[in-house]
This record gives C-alpha cells, structure tokens and sequence, in this order.
C-alpha cells in the first residue's frame, strides 16, 4: 500500500474509532489494533504501540466534557492509577518478548468479552454502596456529582478487589494497545457500586495515564511510525467531537449491540490467526 | 478556598486539554501538508532511542522543515498531555496542603515517567 493511502485509511480508521469510542464507550484500540495488523499488516508491537497514542487520543479528546460535572472523581483515578500504571509498566516491559500469536488470541478473547459486556445490563445509578469501606475512608474516595442540576454524593465500596482489577487492566492495556476500559468501568460499576458516569468519565481519566505508562516505551524502541500514529491521533479527536455531538440523537443503545457484533467477527478472526488458522 | 481551589484545578485542566489538543493537530495537519507537498515517495522516519534523544532529534529536523518532526511534535504532545495533566493536579493539591494525594500524584507520575524512560535500553 502507498505511504498515501495508509495514511487515509489510518485517518478513516481512526475517525471510526474516535466515533465509535465516543457513542458506544467501548475503546478505540478495539478497531485500530484489528486495522492495523489485519487489514495495513503491521506487526503486532507497531499497531500496539500506535493504538496507545490513540488511546491517550481518546481521553484527551473526550475528558473537556466532563470538566466541571463531578463525574471524574480524581482523587479516586489517581489511587486506583497507581494499580493500572504499575501493571502497564510490567505489560510494556514484557511486551516484545511474548509471542505474536500468543497476542493475537489474548485480543481475540477480550475483544470477544467486551463484546459479550455490551450485552449485559449496566447497574445505572441503581442502589449505591451504603457506606465506605475502611480504604475508601482513608483515601477519601468518596465524592459527589451532578444529577439533574443536583448534587448527589456516594460511597464507594470494594476498594481491594477493584484495584486489583486494575492492575490486570493496565498490564493488558500495555500489551494489546487498548484503553481496558471496559474492565475499568466494570470494577468500577459492579464493585465499587460507583454511578455509571463517574465510572465512564473516571475510566476515561485514567486510560490516558495508563496509555502514557507504556506509549513511551513503544516509542523509545522504534515502534511508533509518525506517519501511522499521527493521522490515528487526528481521526481519534475528530471522531470523538463528531461522536459526541452525535449522542444524544443517535440511538446508542443499537450501535453499541451493532458494534459488538462486528466486533466479535472481528475477534474470531484475530482467534483464528492466533491459532495459525 | 476549596471552592477557588476546584475553580482553579477546573480552568487549569481545560486549558492543558484545549491547548494539547490545538497543538497536536496543527502540528500533525501541518506534518502531512509538508509530507504531501514533497510527493507521496517521501517516508518520514521512525524516531527511536531514548525520549530525550527523540526530544532533540525533533527539535534539529523542525527546522529543516522535516515532516516527521512535525509529526513527532504532535505524538510527544499526545504523549506528555496525562503527565501534564497529572502534574497540575500535584501542584494544586501542594496549594491545598492535601499532602496524600500530593504522595499519590508522585506514585504515579514517577510510574508514568519510569514507563517514559524504560524503554531506551
């Protein structure tokens, strides 16, 4: 392919990734690692190490919106960040020395659980933690946030096996390129009993971080071609300004279900190559 | 004082964001105007080495008109906007004597810039 058309077809990729990142809350790196190994062919550490910088792309691009609304509990991102960033050091650390079929199947397999967690009901603000764990206490984790012009404070539970959680997010989050956002809101939603904004905005706080942990390492060992990651990084903060002014008249619900679908064709394809299929 | 204080930690985090954001895409809008002008034949290197290096290696091309280094200059902008972000955070928390999570905010920055460096060996 000429360096030309890589270049608009990166651009296209990572407008669809911004976009679809955006409405449906599942990450970027879920189409921009597939693109860039599947359809540019790319080895595994250069689309990984690009999606990364999409990935800081996306929470970048996405975290003005939440500026000011109480949905991005710092205090709680940066404690939780310390699990993700020390996992993401080790994912980067080790990344070169696994496999690529090895990483083909791990994407495969959480691609094919983020698809599966777009099918499930999210908990939607339904009964918060009635009171912080002993941690959350320590760590003050606890806040409040905006809810039809209201301020509305909650408790945070499940402090321990959350960031544990994170810690496994970060390690996979370094050596797949992608945000594991979806592991993020997860601990965040079923353990932490947080309202599902604080989870998503905070989420996207903390993906940006854990991407950085591990971007300057791809960076350093050549991995990172600027002709790939630059246009990935212009069509990632476009897409999510498109994508968020497109979410309240889309039907998100529907494209997320949609996306998943595609995703898991996707994913059985990443499967298969990962087992030299 | 803690309400001027999230005042302050609001406009200062809008303003890193805008401005990463603004200059990232000049920067690489302006990588691939340069990048089409000499001719689609034209590949931009791939930087590597240490962060420092890749810093100053960026700096000597961006003169010569290079489109990798503008390029660059957009993904290192990328690349430093969650230290940036982080740091500020810091510096807030000093002002508002939340010495925790000053620690905490130094936990993960040493994490980030550990993550920086470690990958020039």
């Amino acid at each position: 392919m000429s360096p030309l058309l890589t270049v608009l077809v990166v651009l296209l990729g990572g407008l669809v990734a911004g976009a679809i990142g955006s409405l449906t809350g599942l990450g970027g790196g879920l189409v921009i690692v597939p693109l860039l190994t599947l359809v540019l062919h790319l080895p595994v550490p250069e689309a990984v190490g690009v999606s990364l910088f999409g990935v800081i792309a996306t929470s970048t691009g996405a975290a003005p919106r939440f500026v000011g609304t109480g949905y991005n509990n710092v205090r709680l991102g940066l404690f939780l960040q310390v699990a993700a960033s020390s996992g993401a050091l080790v994912g980067a650390l080790i990344s070169h020395k696994v496999p690529a079929r090895l990483l083909f199947l791990i994407f495969g397999i959480v691609m094919l659980y983020s698809a599966v967690m777009s099918f499930m009901p999210t908990q939607h603000d339904a009964a918060g933690a009635p009171e912080d764990s002993p941690l959350a206490k320590r760590f003050r984790l606890g806040s409040r946030y905006q809810r039809d012009g209201q301020w509305v404070e909650y408790k945070v539970a499940g402090v321990a096996p959350a960031f544990g959680i994170m810690v496994g997010a970060g390690f996979l989050s370094a050596l797949l390129g992608i945000g594991s956002g979806v592991f993020k809101v997860l601990a965040m939603d079923r353990l932490m009993r947080l309202p599902f904004k604080v989870s998503t905005a905070t989420s996207n706080f903390m993906i940006g971080m854990t991407a950085a942990t591990s971007a300057g390492y791809y960076l350093s060992h050549g991995d990172v071609s600027p002709l790939v990651a630059g246009p990935v990084i212009v069509g990632v903060l476009a897409g999510a300004y498109i994508g968020g002014h497109w979410m309240t008249v889309l039907p998100v619900k529907t494209l997320r279900r949609i996306f998943a679908v595609v995703l898991s064709f996707v994913a059985v394809d990443m499967l298969l190559k990962g087992l030299g299929a | 004082m803690t309400a001027k204080l999230d005042s302050q930690r609001r406009l200062i985090n809008l303003w890193i964001l805008r401005t990463s954001i603004g200059l990232s895409l000049v920067s690489i809008l302006a990588g691939l105007g340069v990048f089409l002008a000499k001719g689609a034949d034209y590949a931009p290197h791939t930087p590597s080495g240490s962060i420092a290096a890749i810093i100053v290696d960026v700096c000597q091309e961006a003169s010569s008109l290079h489109a990798s280094a503008f390029l660059d200059i957009g993904v290192l902008v990328m690349l430093f906007t969650p230290l940036a972000r982080l740091l500020s955070g810091v510096v807030v928390n000093i002002r508002s004597r939340d010495w925790l999570y000053v620690a905490v905010g130094l936990l993960v920055a040493g994490l980030v810039l550990t993550g920086l460096i470690s990958g020039q060996g």
